[in-house]
């Protein structure tokens, strides 16, 4: 007999809403394992029975239709966060090679949300580099923004400068503004000095957040520098990853040309964060300040994703589209970085599924969930679970082409949203790809790919932009060297794309 | 497997823009990839998905040269690039109008762009030197402009009648 209480949704783990076919799909795992066959346990067989039912019922429209009438209402908590996920295609092929499939995660915060949240406090550092190089506009410009984000700090914020060359000073330590004018006073007699050794100012700025390291803060390293560091590139890394366990995360401003913006991604990718081009000293200030801004709108710190691939699936890469626009350091968990009040969160995926005998009606491409972590929010947020499940497309074996049905037009085009975001992504790519060959010392195969890029960009209308890649080339067919200047310009420019139309510029 | 049509690149089934020269590739999959054979050879033309026939499936946009007769249609690529090719110069379009008197005409070798942006038709002059028009009045550069089913193009004096399906 029917328990009144049974719940069919909740039984299957799936929501009311679900279409047939997901019905389907969950009965079929669900009745897997809990088969009496395999399964002696006690209890598993009376579940078997009760999936049985649910099935029966849930499949039949008119059934589910009456069931569905008399269920009680669902007890609805509203969510913190509203999540969107776009698949490129439903279907994989039966074929003898790699596939692509592309996955769009969308994630803001819920309306009800925006108005209930409290002010995450920050503990920022600013590591400045006051090396030789810096002298003059470039670290006037940076003390004028310092002293500038001091008068925009809040009364609950933690804020520490420290400045280095090859050794590292604590020019305010980490404290809530207890006295302004004497930070201010700190901060203007900052000199230039020295080479660039990062490790230093790097070691001391996270001491300095260390001192106040609260998981219920935003912890955060702003690193500036012009100039390049040599030899300590490996412990920067490893006390990056450190940072990042204890919750700090890091950006990177590089001015001029002269920095390595390779090595300074990474350290922030590490983290979670990123690298930012101030082409020239005066644009240091907008940078910060907005970088500042957005440090203060955190709606959650961090964003994990754990995962689990069948074996003949391998992510090819994660690239956070915005907030902050900028490759995903590989590895499980992903760590997909922090969710804006203002910003919408956009993660795309490019997963490769290698051939392989696709027996079943579906595949699963990938399982796992979705962490999210807000302190200002009074409830945790749940773990949201994602699945994503693609069915496999019949291949007509004496003729080798597709199954009939894909031939009648029953083809889905790709979400309009990742075609869009790849039509940018793209052009980033092919920018990285002319780099890579540039360090080969693949010349010709190297300006081949900035003419395409050159190319899409006049066709989006990116005209100076273009002409900047078009320079490049001839740069590089004369001097076969890729210049410092081009290759920061292009590869900041062509991410800059990437950023929603209303806040470009 | 799909092979870009404007580099001849091989991009793994289920790529959505060439990874190699960054067009967007036919939005097909393999299968359909290897039976779809573009009938250029005939026009001479080096872009990607023109063809001869209007009729064919998938047909979204067709270009009706008023002076030559020919007719340009476009089912898969849902964004396309018209201009000249010119020795000598990196910037290739994805529609060379070279076989009617583009030169003669005074089509750019990038000229404009046309693109499906949910089901409209939307014109983008890159910068011309001698203009695109449409029904004689002339566009502004850089600026979406959506075309209706019979509108008159003229890029530089090479025109065409929009015939949208």
């Amino acid at each position: 007999m029917q328990k009144s209480s049974q719940d069919y949704y909740a039984l299957l783990g799936i929501p009311r809403s679900s279409a047939p076919d997901e019905i389907r799909r969950a009965y079929l795992k669900a009745a897997k394992k809990l088969h009496p066959d395999i399964n002696t346990a006690p209890g598993e067989t009376e579940m078997f029975m009760d999936v049985q039912q649910a099935y029966q019922v849930l499949s039949d429209p008119v059934r589910r239709s009456s069931y569905d009438a008399n269920l009680p209402p669902e007890k609805n908590t509203p969510a913190a966060i509203d999540k969107r996920i776009l698949v490129s295609r439903k279907s994989l092929s039966q074929i003898k090679e790699p596939q692509l499939v592309y996955v769009l995660i969308d994630m803001e915060p819920s309306l009800e949300m925006l108005d209930t949240i409290g002010y995450i406090p920050l503990n920022l550092c600013l590591v400045l580099d006051n090396s030789t190089s810096m002298k003059g506009e470039k670290l006037e410009t940076a003390k004028q923004t310092a002293i500038e984000l001091i008068r925009r700090l809040k009364p609950q914020d933690i804020f520490s400068v420290v400045a280095f060359n090859d050794r590292a000073e604590v020019i305010i330590p980490s404290s809530r503004q207890s006295n302004p004018v004497k930070m201010e006073k700190n901060i203007r007699q900052i000199q230039t000095s020295g080479g660039t050794e990062i490790l230093q100012g790097l070691q001391t700025g996270l001491d300095e957040i260390n001192r106040y390291l609260n998981t219920k803060s935003v912890n955060h390293i702003i690193l500036i520098t012009d100039g390049k560091t040599y030899g300590d590139e490996q412990a920067c890394y490893d006390l990056a990853k450190q940072a990042a366990n204890r919750g700090i995360s890091l950006t990177g401003l590089g001015i001029g040309s002269g920095w390595n913006d390779i090595f300074l991604e990474k350290l922030a990718n590490l983290t979670g964060g990123t690298s930012m081009l101030a082409p020239q000293a005066k644009d240091i200030e907008k940078l910060l300040i907005e970088k500042f801004s957005n440090l203060s709108k955190t709606f959650a710190e961090n964003v994990m994703l754990y995962y689990k691939l069948d074996k003949s699936v391998e992510i090819n890469y994660a690239f956070r589209l915005h907030p902050i626009t900028d490759l995903i350091q590989s590895g499980s968990p992903l760590r997909l970085g922090p969710i804006l009040q203002n910003w919408p969160f956009s993660v795309l995926i490019e997963f490769k599924v290698s051939p392989k005998e696709l027996e079943s009606e579906f595949f699963t491409l990938m399982e796992g969930k979705i962490e999210v972590s807000a302190s200002n929010i009074p409830l945790p947020v749940p773990s949201m679970p994602i699945e994503i499940v693609l069915a496999i497309k019949e291949m007509d074996d004496s003729s080798g082409t597709l199954y009939e049905a894909n031939r009648a037009g029953d083809y889905e085009p790709p979400p309009s949203a990742i075609i869009q975001a790849l039509s940018k992504l793209t052009l980033y790519r092919l920018q990285e790809k002319a780099r890579n060959e540039m360090a080969l010392g693949n010349y010709g195969k190297a300006t081949e790919h900035l003419q395409k890029l050159a190319t899409r960009l006049l066709a989006q209308g990116e005209r100076s932009l273009a002409k900047t890649v078009i320079f490049e080339i001839e740069n590089i067919e004369t001097t076969k060297t890729y210049s410092e200047y081009g290759a920061k310009q292009i590869k900041y420019g062509t991410r800059a794309l990437l950023l929603p139309e209303e806040t470009k510029k | 497997m799909i092979v870009c049509q404007n580099c001849k690149s091989q991009q793994p089934d289920g790529s959505i823009f060439c990874s190699e020269c960054g067009t967007q590739l036919p939005l097909i999959n393999s299968a359909q990839t290897q039976k779809f054979s573009p009938n250029t050879d005939q026009l001479q033309i080096s872009g990607p998905y023109a063809n001869q026939i209007p009729k064919q499936t998938g047909t979204w946009i067709s270009l009706h040269l008023l002076d030559s007769g020919n007719i340009l249609a476009f089912s898969e690529q849902l964004e396309f690039t018209l201009g000249r090719l010119s020795d000598n110069q990196p910037i290739e379009p994805d529609v060379d109008l070279s076989p009617f008197k583009a030169f003669d005409n005074g089509v750019s070798r990038l000229h404009a762009v046309i693109k499906n942006i949910e089901g409209s038709a939307i014109l983008i002059d890159l910068g011309s030197s001698n203009g695109t028009y449409v029904n004689g009045i002339r566009i502004m550069p850089n600026v979406e402009q959506r075309l209706r089913h019979g509108d008159i193009v003229a890029l530089g004096k090479l025109k065409m009648q929009v015939v949208l399906s």
